[in-house]
């Protein structure tokens, strides 16, 4: 059936991009205003909005499933877009859809339900021979039978919420004092994010990369994948840098994981667009980690690599198209890094930064790519994750995306909070990582300081203090007393205004 | 030049102290004689059609935001890194050396919140004693749970939350008598 009207479930840079292509294919698009963020950049591109004025209970918005389905009812809206969080793999959400007669643009909530439990996934994988990591079967019922299967395959382990995802929920145990304490804050904290306290636990590989494969299938059985990312770049689990392809990849093993990834998405009936994630240890053996049954925040770099717009295909699937694409027309070309641009204060332990952004400008070019989800203005609240948004370079190796992605964080300007910009510029300026050097605990073992500046930008802020101070000492002699304290009039004006006494 | 006791002292200059008490004394701020630190520099200060101001030297250009000022305290964004000054003239900066030999070292330890979020646990009591580096209570922010770590060893001499309070950057959480 043809998509005519689709309702973007979600916020940020993912709603913009979803829209961006549902317009291009001519669909009408809805989206949701919460009373949390009613000027959001996206409320601006959508086609029409829908207003959901007061929180109505507990539930957050997007993450209120019968509202989002009244809503969807009421506009007569032929699909839901879920982006990625909150409800996109939710399977009973999913299954809702279906029953209203909605296209949820996405897999079917038997495949999202199967991958989302991660003790059947892993069921699933070994019935297919993919390697595992040993581990639990299911889910551990408490410490007691943790510290058994602990000790059977020794220390380190890792905890993780059997419903988890994007490090939540999840704790690495060194040695077995420290288990009962990690047993409680993993459950509490999947108790909390996903309401389900249940962890499993499984053999932790020290220093591995993340390598993840993105996977594209329909409903007639096809499957192809459009080569890997590399996500190692984290921070206690969470992405901060992607790339494709990856540097510790060779065609060998690239097929191979390839392969192991397409077969993991037929085993249940995927279609739509799905991430199947493996660790890759020092000695080049893959294990599968789990599958993300969604849209990834990394999509970019696969769309640069690729030339595929994954949202058209999701959309084309979902309408019950067949994949026209084969294997052998994938051809990966160059190399794309994405840096995610996150209102947090890297001197400050990455905490948020929340605030109003004054003023924002992204670097421009033939092979820059700037997915955001704000504009000037946009308000940073704490009610939602802090990226804002994500650049995307693409180049023709490995080293000229470096220096290019350098070059373009130099000309991403932000004025009104702080954001992750100085880490990112660091990374690319690091000489591990620019060998290629490097793994999941690179942030933690390599990087001594987590922001880039020069010897001398110290002496420029000072000079710049020190130009601000005179030149109002200055002003005060002559002026009334400035009751915003200098804190909004730039250096420049200031300046103007002594050249004018 | 006025003179004050034996000392020539300059008007126009300002010294930026940093946190940890290194100095720039910068000389003629507004003038091509810009000096700092005794070395002439070539700094331009400049704001773009956009309405973002820069800093020019050495051909490089380097985004500058003043993103904190209470009196002569400054807090410089350049290049997205956060820079503290403390601005003192060549007599406040006389002062405030003659002033740092009396303090007297602080003896209480305030534990703030790194980040904004909500107390799940404290793993501590009033008048119990802590080590340097155990945890003292479990912040969670963003659905992430934080444990948050003593600086100090000491005694917890007063707790200013409970389970379930919501807290800002920087609200004092704890204090502990080292």
């Amino acid at each position: 059936m043809k998509i005519k009207s689709l309702l973007i479930a979600n916020r940020g840079e993912i709603a913009v991009r979803i829209n961006e292509t549902a317009k291009k294919m001519g669909i009408k698009t809805y989206g949701i205003k919460t009373s949390k963020e009613p000027n959001a950049l996206y409320l601006r591109l959508v086609d029409d909005v829908i207003v959901f004025a007061e929180s109505m209970d507990e539930i957050p918005e997007f993450l209120d499933i019968e509202r989002i389905i009244d809503a969807a009812r009421v506009h007569k809206v032929n699909a839901i877009h879920p982006g990625y969080g909150f409800l996109a793999e939710n399977p009973y959400f999913a299954r809702r859809c279906e029953e209203e007669n909605i296209i949820f643009i996405g897999p079917s909530a038997s495949a999202i339900y199967k991958m989302g439990n991660k003790t059947i996934a892993k069921q699933i994988a070994q019935k297919y021979k993919i390697p595992l990591l040993q581990g639990s079967q299911g889910s551990v019922k408490n410490v007691m039978e943790a510290a058994d299967i602990a000790s059977k395959i020794g220390y380190p382990v890792i905890l993780k919420a059997a419903a988890g995802g994007g490090g939540r929920g999840m704790r690495i145990v060194e040695k077995a004092s420290s288990l009962e304490k990690m047993f409680r804050l993993a459950t509490s904290e999947a108790e909390k994010a996903f309401d389900d306290s249940s962890v499993f636990i499984e053999k932790y590989v020290r220093n591995p990369r993340h390598i993840e494969f993105q996977i594209i299938g329909d409903r007639f059985g096809n499957y192809i994948h459009l080569g890997e990312r590399e996500c190692s770049i984290q921070r206690k689990h969470q992405k901060l840098i992607e790339e494709s392809p990856s540097i510790a990849l060779d065609e060998k093993l690239r097929k191979e994981m390839g392969a192991a990834a397409t077969l993991i998405a037929k085993a249940v009936n995927y279609y739509s667009a799905g991430t199947v994630e493996f660790l890759l240890d020092a000695d080049r053996h893959f294990f599968f980690m789990e599958m993300n049954t969604r849209i990834q925040v990394e999509h970019p770099v696969t769309e640069m690599v690729s030339g595929v717009d994954l949202i058209e295909l999701q959309i084309k699937i979902a309408e019950g198209q067949e994949l026209t694409l084969k294997q052998q027309d994938i051809k990966l070309t160059g190399w794309a890094i994405e840096c995610r641009v996150n209102a947090e204060d890297v001197q400050a332990g990455f905490s948020p930064n929340q605030g109003i952004i004054e003023k924002i400008s992204y670097p421009r070019g033939k092979n820059i790519r700037v997915d955001s989800g704000v504009t000037d203005y946009s308000v940073i609240t704490p009610y939602f994750d802090s990226m804002v948004a994500k650049l995307i370079v693409h180049a023709e190796t490995r080293d000229k995306a470096i220096s290019a992605t350098s070059a373009a964080l130099r000309k991403f300007w932000i004025r009104g909070i702080k954001t992750t910009i100085p880490f990112c510029q660091a990374v690319m300026n690091h000489k591990k990582f620019k060998k290629g050097d490097f793994n999941t605990s690179f942030i933690e073992k390599e990087m001594g300081k987590l922001f880039f500046n020069d010897a001398e930008d110290e002496m420029l802020a000072a000079y710049v203090a020190a130009f601000d101070f005179a030149a109002e000492l200055e002003t005060n002699r002559t002026t009334k007393p400035d009751f915003e304290r200098g804190k909004n009039i730039s250096p420049w004006v200031l300046n103007k205004r002594l050249k004018s006494l | 030049m006025k003179l004050i006791g034996k000392k020539k002292v300059d008007e126009n200059e300002y010294i930026a102290v940093t946190p940890n008490d290194s100095k720039y004394v910068i000389r003629n701020p507004f003038s091509i004689d810009l000096k700092i630190n005794g070395h002439k520099k070539d700094i331009k200060i400049f704001e773009n059609e956009e309405g973002f101001t820069f800093i020019e030297f050495r051909n490089k250009k380097y985004l500058a935001e003043i993103t904190d000022k209470t009196q002569n305290k400054y807090t410089v964004l350049l290049n997205g890194v956060s820079y503290s000054f403390t601005i003192e003239s060549p007599i406040s900066y006389r002062r405030r050396k003659y002033l740092q030999k009396y303090k007297q070292a602080n003896k209480i330890e305030m534990i703030t919140a790194p980040m904004p979020g909500k107390i799940m646990e404290l793993l501590v009591e009033e008048s119990s004693s802590v080590k340097e580096g155990e945890s003292i209570l479990i912040l969670e922010a963003m659905k992430m749970q934080n444990e948050i770590i003593s600086q100090v060893s000491g005694k917890v001499k007063k707790i200013n939350v409970k389970p379930g309070d919501t807290v800002t950057k920087d609200d004092v959480l704890m204090e502990i008598e080292r």
